[in-house]
């Protein structure tokens, strides 16, 4: 088993007590791990650190705030790929059948794209498979980054360490795409208000342009967009 | 991928084999692109289900199942066939329905139970050492460890639980509170059943078992038309959307059913082919608009008007100058119109008073039983008087004669409708009529002079009473005055000709409404001429527009006024279509027991919202409108100086509305002392009463012993949609943040309310606890103590019917609830048993006493026929005569779980019913016991257990006459024993059916006709109100048995409504100085109509819903406002008033009348609001700016139709009336800058 992956799984999951007395075991797993950086290694520490002495009940607070009710740093998967689009649901079954196919049933209440379970199951494939995995999602990972980056959330650490591990440098388009579009930074007006934007309707000559606010609204319908508070 | 490098675009080889003569052809490329259509639509299986949200559509989906997880929906396209001539349903849905799947997986979804941080670390501490009671009742005891949760309410911290502590905590406050204050001071907040029946009754089960107070929804939503109970005793009942196809005209007022009703819109083009005219009439350029042949745009608030023109032109041409035959026989035999007045002298002038009945005649006709309670007409054939057949009186105590036969004592009687003619009356009087025109404030004013009681002549016949000599004239005659209508008597405020401007005259309306007098006359002509062509086919589509002002009533009766006179309800494609909220629940019957555990105890214990709101809440302490401001120049003396909570206080006193909590003591308490005293429950409630060692709570809502503890909210985004006076709801029953800028009566130092107990400071955080259920982050859920998370609507079982159409249709479980959610029949099954468990320690089996006011459809609503009040010594206190009832019910709180799963004996032993009729349902009880099976052992021994929701199901379908032919013939049967006519062929020929869950699994189903509603399903007609009280002649359940256009309550009288007429908005006095600033120049009225792209607030959060409106709150205004604020489209504006503060975006467009804005309710406050420069805090919602006023005349009872009923009759939330300050905002504040991450609705 990597057990670097399964170290992951656990600090992504909601804390618990028993997480936190397992803490110094996991803190040591990643710690030793050469994949990462010496940088990587550090900067994970702090959030070990935290897990392992925080009052719970702050640790289970912020756990709630940031990824159950944010949806911006939403661990499924699918929610920044997909979002709120029809193709979710047949990506989550591609993704179960993808766990049954490895010898797995999932026995979770956590839907198939929640990044723990996810990362659970690439700790009991080849590292070149998960690598192959991770890096599908490097740009979803670098996004998280720099959200909780800004949040100055020691989470941060946790998703730049998975991009080391995905070996993949994140296609920056998409990175930028998801940075850029969805996440619209609440204290980022002139991004907000480009959300907001309609474009103008203009009477042309040619009468049959088609209406560009029509136009707009479908190319959004890709991409929807993101609500500025969570 | 395109796939395209593998396909040939432009070369066919010629060698590919052909076969079937060259039909089929083997083909040799790369065929993987078809995979993608196959991965696309591949599934397990498909199941049908709908969505239960408060939209009415009740629309049949295919929702799609592969490997357990939803991957699409579809229109199912299965509808049961409708008949030749008639178009299918299908196909029903909307965007809305279609995103669902969507948002089934949102990040926004609730995942487990979530209790506020705060408290789960003090209850874990606690529990250590301490029981679940004990802990909890520490924790209320310690006001620093109260207030460390209540007040930060609205502002995060909230962690996981397991279910066991989430519901042990819920558990042992609801016994803690019950021990402690009493069951009623658990509260419970759910609407619409009929979205999803079973969710509901789970909740209200648990409630009802506990003795919690179950609360209305449909008085509070402000979609209760309390002029439909008035006029026709029942709550709303309405054509079913097909029916609209059948429709000649069709005038659509203040609905905008494109928009709102997009279901059901295809009918509405339909009928548009089939050649039916169209006028639409709103302010604005709505969807609708678009449609009509004609738009009237009105001006807002002031459709009463326009209805009394119409009804002007409609008696002048086919009352007066010429009488259709069809209307006139119409009215005679199915309106008030030939019933009698009698009229009242007062100060020398002569009013209209009550109905005359048969008890003030000598010899009281003949009339032993009720004659108090029979209205009495002059029967043309013998001239004398009679007491005609269907009243009120008939229908209690006495059987047979209780129908519209045109018969008096048993003999044919033809009655007259006027005395017009000169051998028909003895003299001409002048008569006073109320007029409210000259009162509107300066946004509604037209430099309105007139006085405000004006005096016409009327015909009348003086006639011996046993008090003397009175005179009296017919509804009719009075109808006609009262409408300006110069009938040949002289006299003044009468008109001959529509161009003059007399209260009443289409040239009078236009001045007020800005609608030409021309087109008025137009519209009302072709109306009444279509529906004397067509025996009543014109149809009035109407919405919640009209009904949410302060004066909905003055609206709502002048459409009905309108649709009597020419003979439209009752008739199919015709008649009265209000579609707000969805009311109909249409097994309604056979759902009640279950819903109520009518099975294990009775009554369970009802509060209608708006008053329970109004005082707990607190916003009566900011109450501006006095009664004088609406209070009739004719009311008769009396003591009518007080404040709106005092008339409320009075009614709940008289036993006309339902209290909550209903006694200052707690009723376990109470019920111990009269056992003690050795005397029976309502006669030691009564004596202690009046002795005032009893205090009813409603006289001190802010007295601790008074508040509501605890709080369920439930399928309902109450804080986020529905609660009017959101910052008091805020300030006062949470006690935290709030945006509340006015200040209250004692700091105003104006009059304080004479029967409420005033306390200088207003209490802050009454509720002890706050639990949502919910399958999303609702702004509700935000502001609770505890979050459970429900299945939603494709991962539970349950039934779901509509106003809409006839069908029953089910929700399933088309996968397994996500995350950690449960259905809410599982998850108060679950609270059940454990209240069960933790209980014991303090609550064993126990006498409660539960308050009940006279209700409508039983003996009881025939009262009080005068208004006396106990207190003040007019009258004696008797428990359900002069009082609410008290009622000794016993409660087994060692066993609610197992009471929850199981049906009680009740059933058996005191059968079923609905709506005044009961019959036998033994037969029906045995049947589930073989169908559910049954409770081996235990104390409920014998019973058929209800576990799963698909037994609960099964007990509503079993039950219903709706669903269940046998039981629908017994209905039937029951209702012609009063009726005196057999009405059972109307169900006989579906006697064997019985429909259950499996069967609407498979294909929604058509339901049975049952005297519950008084419309029928068959292949002749579609669904239509009124339709059995035409054509079966049962009376409607009012006073006079009619259709009763006349009001003759004291209340009434004294508020000016005995008859329709126009009533301009009130003011609410929200634009103080104090509140606004310098510069502040746009005050505009403030709108809030029902949006495209949500329900409410649900899928108001859904991305893709949020793509296609502008992406966040927004208010719409017209160029002209924009321009004199300085706004343009996009720009962020505030609104406020005293109420509070909101923020938005500005829509800046032509559609929009001068003088309004319009705010699509309900854009939660969780999404893309910014900061309020005005309260320093996160903007509110659209109910930050409006507060509840109450209506004394919706507080009437104990007076046949307007008896109470829950969700039927009682105080409505209004807030159409409403004005904010619209501004330019200068920064956008997001209010995001805080170091640590917190919850947005703070």
């Amino acid at each position: 088993m990597d057990r670097s992956m399964k170290a992951i799984s656990l600090v992504l999951s909601y804390p618990t007590r028993e997480l936190q007395a397992a803490m110094p075991e996991i803190g040591a797993v990643l710690a030793s791990d050469t994949r990462l950086t010496a940088a990587a290694r550090r900067t994970l520490r702090p959030l070990v650190d935290e897990l392992a002495s925080r009052d719970i009940y702050d640790l289970e607070e912020q756990y709630v705030m940031l990824f159950d009710r944010s949806r911006t740093l939403s661990l499924n998967l699918f929610e920044h790929v997909h979002g709120e689009s029809r193709d979710r649901g047949g990506a989550m079954v591609s993704l179960l059948e993808t766990y049954r196919d490895g010898g797995f049933e999932p026995v979770t209440s956590e839907l198939p794209d929640h990044l723990p379970v996810l990362l659970e199951f690439l700790s009991t494939r080849p590292f070149v498979e998960a690598q192959e995995t991770l890096a599908d999602a490097a740009h979803i990972f670098e996004a998280l980054n720099a959200r909780l980056v800004r949040r100055e959330s020691p989470y941060a650490a946790v998703f730049a360490a998975l991009l080391q591990l995905s070996g993949a440098k994140a296609n920056r388009e998409a990175v930028a795409e998801l940075l850029d579009q969805p996440e619209t930074d609440p204290n980022d007006l002139e991004a907000l208000d480009a959300v907001w934007e309609e474009s103008e309707v203009r009477f042309g000559p040619d009468p049959n342009a088609g209406c560009p606010v029509t136009r707009d609204m479908l190319a959004r319908m890709d991409e929807p967009i993101r609500p500025a508070a969570e | 991928m395109s796939h395209l490098l593998d396909r040939l675009n432009f070369l066919q080889s010629n060698e590919l084999e052909q076969f079937s003569n060259g039909h089929g052809q083997v083909t040799r490329e790369s065929r993987d692109w078809e995979d993608t259509y196959r991965n696309r639509w591949r599934h397990d299986k498909i199941v049908r289900s709908t969505h239960g949200v408060n939209c009415t559509g009740s629309c049949s989906w295919k929702i799609y199942v592969k490997s357990g997880i939803v991957t699409w929906e579809t229109q199912q396209t299965d509808y049961p066939r409708t008949r030749p001539d008639l178009p299918n349903h299908e196909p029903r849905g909307c965007a809305r329905g279609a995103s669902y799947s969507w948002y089934l997986y949102s990040a926004n979804r609730v995942k487990n139970p979530l209790v506020r941080g705060r408290l789960m670390k003090i209850w874990r501490k606690m529990r250590e050492s301490l029981s679940p009671i004990e802990a909890w009742t520490k924790l209320q005891s310690d006001p620093i460890l109260r207030a460390s949760y209540v007040e930060t309410r609205g502002k995060g911290g909230f962690v996981r639980a397991t279910w066991d502590e989430a519901t042990e905590i819920t558990a042992a406050a609801n016994a803690y509170t019950a021990k402690t204050y009493g069951p009623d001071r658990i509260f419970g907040f759910s609407p619409i059943p009929a979205m999803s029946m079973i969710s509901y009754a789970a909740g209200s089960r648990y409630l009802s078992l506990m003795g919690g107070v179950c609360m209305s929804f449909y008085d509070w939503y402000c979609d209760l038309p309390p002029a439909s109970p008035m006029t026709w005793g029942e709550q709303t009942d309405v054509p079913e959307s097909a029916d609209w196809y059948n429709a000649g005209y069709l005038l659509l007022w203040g609905s905008n059913v494109p928009q709102t009703r997009t279901p059901d819109a295809h009918f509405y083009t339909e009928a548009r082919y089939r050649g039916t005219k169209s006028a639409v009439i709103c302010p604005d350029y709505s969807e609708a608009a678009k449609f009509g042949d004609v738009w009237l745009n009105v001006k807002q608030g002031t459709d009463a008007a326009l209805a009394m023109a119409f009804g002007h032109v409609i008696l002048r041409e086919f009352h007066l100058d010429r009488q259709a035959p069809y209307f006139e026989e119409y009215c005679r035999k199915y309106s008030d119109f030939p019933m009698l007045v009698k009229l009242e002298e007062k100060d020398g002038k002569m009013i209209p008073g009550r109905f005359l009945r048969a008890d003030d005649l000598d010899g009281k006709l003949g009339e032993e039983n009720n004659p108090e309670w029979k209205t009495v007409a002059f029967d043309e054939a013998s001239g004398g008087l009679v007491a005609p057949n269907g009243s009120i009186g008939y229908r209690w105590g006495e059987d047979g004669e209780w129908n519209l036969e045109e018969k008096a004592a048993g003999t044919e009687t033809r009655l007259r409708m006027s005395q017009v003619l000169d051998e028909d009356h003895d003299d001409v009087v002048g008569v006073d009529f109320p007029y409210f025109g000259a009162d509107a404030t300066e946004q509604f004013s037209t430099g309105d002079k007139r006085p405000n009681v004006l005096t016409k002549n009327v015909p009348v016949k003086r006639i011996k009473t046993a008090e003397g000599e009175v005179a009296v004239a017919t509804v009719f005659d009075l109808f006609c005055a009262n409408y300006g209508l110069d009938r040949g008597l002289g006299g003044d405020w009468v008109a001959k000709d529509y161009g003059e401007d007399i209260p009443g005259t289409p040239k009078w309306a236009e001045k007020i409404t800005g609608v030409s007098a021309d087109r008025i006359t137009h519209v009302a002509r072709e109306f009444a001429q279509n529906a004397e062509k067509t025996n009543g086919k014109s149809m009035i589509i109407i919405g919640a527009a009209m009904n949410h002002w302060y004066h909905m009533d003055m609206n709502y009766r002048g459409v009905i006024n309108m649709l009597v006179m020419c003979g439209c309800v009752g008739q199919s494609g015709g008649g009265w279509a209000h579609y707000v909220g969805q009311e109909k629940l249409r097994p309604q019957t056979g759902w009640l027991p279950l819903a109520f555990a009518l099975d294990w105890s009775r009554p369970p214990r009802h509060m209608n919202s708006t008053s329970a709101w109004y005082a707990h809440t607190d916003q009566w302490r900011y109450e501006t409108l006095t009664a004088g401001e609406i209070l009739s120049p004719t009311a008769p003396e009396g003591d009518w100086d007080i404040s709106m909570i005092d008339y409320n206080i009075r009614a709940e006193r008289m036993g006309w509305l339902p209290s909550a909590p209903q006694l200052k003591t707690n009723p376990l308490e109470v019920a111990k002392q009269a056992k003690a005293a050795g005397k029976e429950v309502p006669q030691y409630v009564a004596e202690q009463l009046k002795s005032g060692d009893l205090e009813m709570s409603c006289e001190d809502p802010d007295a601790p012993e008074n508040w509501p503890r605890n709080l369920f909210v439930w399928r309902s985004n109450l804080l986020g949609s529905s609660g009017k006076g959101h910052e008091y709801f805020l300030k006062h029953l949470l006690g935290t943040d709030h945006g509340v800028m006015g200040r209250d009566l004692g700091e105003e130092g104006a009059q304080l309310p004479k029967e409420a107990k005033w306390h200088d400071e207003g209490p802050r955080g009454k509720l002890d606890l706050l639990v949502t259920i919910d399958f999303r982050m609702s702004t509700t859920a935000v502001y609770s103590d505890i979050v459970l998370p429900t299945a939603s609507w494709y991962e539970k079982n349950d039934l779901n019917t509509s106003d809409m159409h006839p069908f029953i249709h089910p929700l399933q479980a088309a996968v397994d609830p996500a995350y950690e959610s449960k259905s809410d029949w599982e998850i108060f099954k679950s609270l059940a048993y454990k209240v069960q468990e933790v209980a014991p320690e303090i609550l064993g089996q126990e006498t409660d006493i539960v308050a009940l006011p006279i209700l409508h459809d039983t003996p009881g609503e025939l009262a009080q026929d005068q208004v006396r009040d106990w207190k003040k010594g007019e009258c004696d206190l008797i428990p359900g005569k002069t009082a609410p009832n008290y009622i000794a019910v016993e409660r087994d709180y060692t066993a609610i779980g197992d009471r929850f799963t199981a049906l009680g004996p009740l059933l058996d032993k005191l059968g079923n019913g609905g709506k005044g009729i009961s019959w036998n349902t033994e037969h029906e009880v045995q049947h589930l016991r073989d169908l559910n099976g049954v409770w081996e052992d235990g104390p409920t021994k014998g019973c058929a257990r209800i576990v799963s929701d698909i037994d609960a199901t099964e007990v509503v379908l079993m039950l219903a006459p709706e669903t269940n032919g046998e039981v629908a013939v017994k209905a039937w049967e029951a209702l012609s024993k009063a009726t005196g006519r057999d009405h059972t062929h109307l169900a006989l020929p579906k006697e064997d059916e019985k429909i259950r869950f499996r069967d609407i699994a498979a294909q929604p189903r058509k339901i049975i006709s049952s005297p519950t509603w008084s419309g029928l399903e068959s292949e002749k007609v579609c669904y239509n109100a009124g339709y059995t009280n035409v054509h079966e002649l049962i009376p409607w359940r009012t006073l006079t048995g009619r259709q009763q256009l006349y009001q003759d309550h004291l209340w009434m009288l004294a508020f000016g409504e005995g008859f329709m007429s126009y009533r301009p908005p009130v003011d609410l006095k929200t634009i103080t100085e104090a509140v606004q600033d310098e510069g502040d120049t746009l005050t505009l009225n403030f709108i809030t109509p029902h949006q495209k792209w949500g329900i409410h607030s649900t899928y108001s959060d859904n991305l893709l819903m949020l793509t296609l409106n502008r992406g966040g709150p927004v208010i719409w205004i017209s160029e002209n406002d924009a321009k004199k604020a300085g706004i343009e489209d996009n720009d962020w504006v505030e609104l406020y008033n005293v109420n509070g503060a909101l923020t938005a975006r500005a829509v800046v467009s032509q559609r929009m009348k001068d003088g309004t804005t319009f705010m699509y309710h309900a854009q939660e406050k969780i999404v893309n609001t910014p900061g309020s420069e005005k309260t320093g805090l996160r903007g509110g919602i659209h109910n930050s700016v409006t507060r509840a006023t109450l209506k004394p005349t919706h507080m009437i009872g104990g007076y046949a139709q307007q008896s109470y009923g829950f969700n039927y009759y009682g105080t409505v939330g209004a807030n159409r009336d409403e004005f904010v300050i619209v501004k330019k905002m200068k920064k956008v504040d997001w209010l995001d800058q805080e170091a640590t991450p917190k919850e947005a609705a703070e």
